[in-house]
């Protein structure tokens, strides 16, 4: 069993992986493979692990489709877990792609509650599930492509890392 | 990352879809192929069984709302069937749990209709 000696997140490697990608469908699953380690990493529970790497996933798509045109193109993915000012344990995934700069507004369909399935548009469904999951979502527009940020706030009763050391 | 994906037709026009494996934007074409050709009048009901499938996105999802809109279209059913527990929360997560018809129930055995 590994055992993790340094607790301090900010300071050690534990809690972070880091890799780059050429944005394809087919690496979701490479992509997906991963949030699951650092939310595993965290102690975070089988139905918050899916839904961390849902919104990830679907960041991840909205990428591939809207940014890159399903065409292959460079993304850098960081992920880290960091200790807020309170304590709390958040999850941090960071894209850095080299895209189109997007309009999000485009993407974003808000809090709507979808009534039939007329009301339904995929785009804006992957927006809407990672805006219900996410505690932060955050866009910021590059001279040479987009930025984005997502923070989940492990809630309490979570277990972290290194307490089975 | 292979989606299985096995149909069933017998002759009332009961479809049963029998579905394994990861359903994201990966994969969900291969769902989407197998499914649409069902959407036709000759059908009665698509019955979806989900019990193979631990992880869906919302590409999946707009693949079954397809679904949706065949039923209400043709007057048919289109019902699915023993969703796992992360799959069901992506359903709430996108408010969409009331929307579908998600039966209790078996697959294989007596179902009863749901939302």
């Amino acid at each position: 069993m590994v055992e993790f000696e340094v607790l301090d997140l900010e300071q050690s490697q534990v809690g972070k992986l880091k890799f780059e990608l050429i944005c394809q469908r087919d690496c979701v699953h490479v992509l997906h493979s991963m949030v699951e380690v650092i939310a595993l990493r965290a102690g975070l529970t089988d139905v918050e692990t899916n839904r961390v790497a849902l919104a990830v996933d679907e960041l991840f798509a909205n990428i591939t489709d809207h940014g890159y045109g399903d065409t292959p193109g460079r993304v850098q993915f960081e992920s880290k877990i960091h200790i807020n000012d309170d304590g709390m344990q958040e999850l941090h995934f960071m894209f850095r792609d080299y895209a189109p700069v997007v309009d999000i507004q485009g993407w974003d369909c808000g809090d709507t509650t979808p009534c039939s399935a007329a009301d339904i548009t995929p785009g804006g469904l992957g927006m809407q599930l990672i805006h219900s999951i996410m505690d932060v979502v955050e866009h910021v527009a590059l001279d040479d492509g987009n930025q984005w940020t997502l923070i989940y706030i492990c809630k309490q009763g979570t277990k972290g890392v290194g307490d089975e050391a | 990352m292979k989606l299985d994906v096995a149909v069933e037709t017998n002759d009332a026009g009961v479809v049963k879809v029998a579905v394994k494996g990861t359903v994201n934007i990966h994969t969900s074409p291969r769902l989407r192929d197998t499914l649409k050709p069902l959407f036709v009048n000759q059908n009665k009901e698509i019955h979806v069984c989900l019990s193979g499938v631990p992880f869906m996105d919302s590409s999946g999802i707009a693949t079954l709302v397809e679904g949706l809109q065949w039923a209400r279209q043709s007057g048919g059913r289109f019902a699915l069937y023993d969703l796992q527990d992360t799959v069901r929360d992506v359903f709430s997560l996108a408010k969409l749990d009331s929307v579908f018809d998600i039966a209790e129930g078996s697959f294989d055995g007596n179902a009863e209709e749901g939302a």
